[in-house]
């Protein structure tokens, strides 16, 4: 019995989750919030990973790597909308938009 | 004693290194500050992956998170005009800040909400661990159970490539 037992790897994952929740409600700056969502996505990998130590199948670890690609997609994309948004109105904070009721 | 086998101390030092950095994420105002700590949390995830037996995930994620996303989140803190501090440092990109006290109550219910919930679970193995790698089998996976989502997968990122290239150019 030489392993890390399941719940330590839980906890930090939980604690990512968490740290990663605080950035995206406390920053005002896009690409803050986008680092946010990145730990957030990287907290629930471990997750799965974590899980996928003892399966002999390594779903988990498959999924983590489609999630791996499905992140990096996702980080491209949002900068590339980020840059335009920087474009037009030559500020990304997230209080300039405001809906017009 | 698990406690003090070579692999927990390890573990302790990592977690040290991914909270800790996770956290001054968290505390900085400073955007490349920010990315600095993203890249050590980045790291110490690196890490754990390899804790948990799953090398093929740890190089992959070195390689893409610390060589291409900490990459691209640079060129988009540098093309974007950052905000500089009131004492006019040019050097300190300043972020604000709102709601420190929910955001704080918020991710500490969060996090303490889900630490009781996965204490209360029994979870078990369903076989023993295997401490060798698991490339191999990473790649017949790919190969054979998991071709269409691989396939599907290729053609995301092309798709997603060729959209992040068209939405980045410069429409004037």
């Amino acid at each position: 019995m030489n392993e890390i037992p399941l719940i330590f790897f839980l906890w930090v994952g939980a604690f990512l989750f968490a740290t990663g929740l605080s950035i995206i409600l406390i920053k005002r700056n896009v690409i803050f919030v986008l680092m946010g969502v990145e730990l957030m996505l990287n907290a629930a990998n471990l997750n799965l990973i974590a899980f996928s130590r003892g399966d002999d199948q390594n779903q988990g670890l498959m999924m983590g790597l489609f999630v791996l690609v499905i992140g990096v997609c996702e980080m491209s994309i949002a900068l590339a909308i980020i840059l335009q948004v920087y474009r037009r109105f030559k500020k990304i904070d997230i209080d300039q938009f405001q809906s017009r009721n | 004693m698990i406690m003090n086998s070579p692999l927990m101390i390890g573990f302790l030092a990592l977690t040290v290194l991914t909270c800790g950095s996770a956290f001054l994420m968290l505390w900085t105002k400073n955007v490349l500050h920010a990315a600095l700590a993203m890249f050590m949390t980045m790291l110490g995830l690196a890490g754990f992956y390899v804790l948990a037996f799953a090398d093929v995930m740890a190089v992959s994620h070195l390689m893409i998170y610390v060589g291409g996303v900490l990459i691209l989140i640079l060129f988009g803190i540098m093309m974007t005009g950052q905000r500089t501090s009131k004492t006019g440092q040019t050097n300190e990109l300043f972020t604000e800040q709102k709601g420190r006290f929910w955001a704080f109550f918020i991710g500490l219910t969060v996090f303490f909400g889900l630490s009781w919930l996965l204490g209360q679970q029994d979870f078990y193995a369903f076989s023993d661990m295997d401490q060798q790698s698991k490339l191999g089998r990473v790649g017949l996976s790919f190969m054979l159970e998991y071709s269409f989502p691989f396939e599907l997968t290729g053609v995301f990122l092309l798709i997603a490539l060729v959209g992040a290239t068209y939405i980045a150019k410069n429409h004037e």
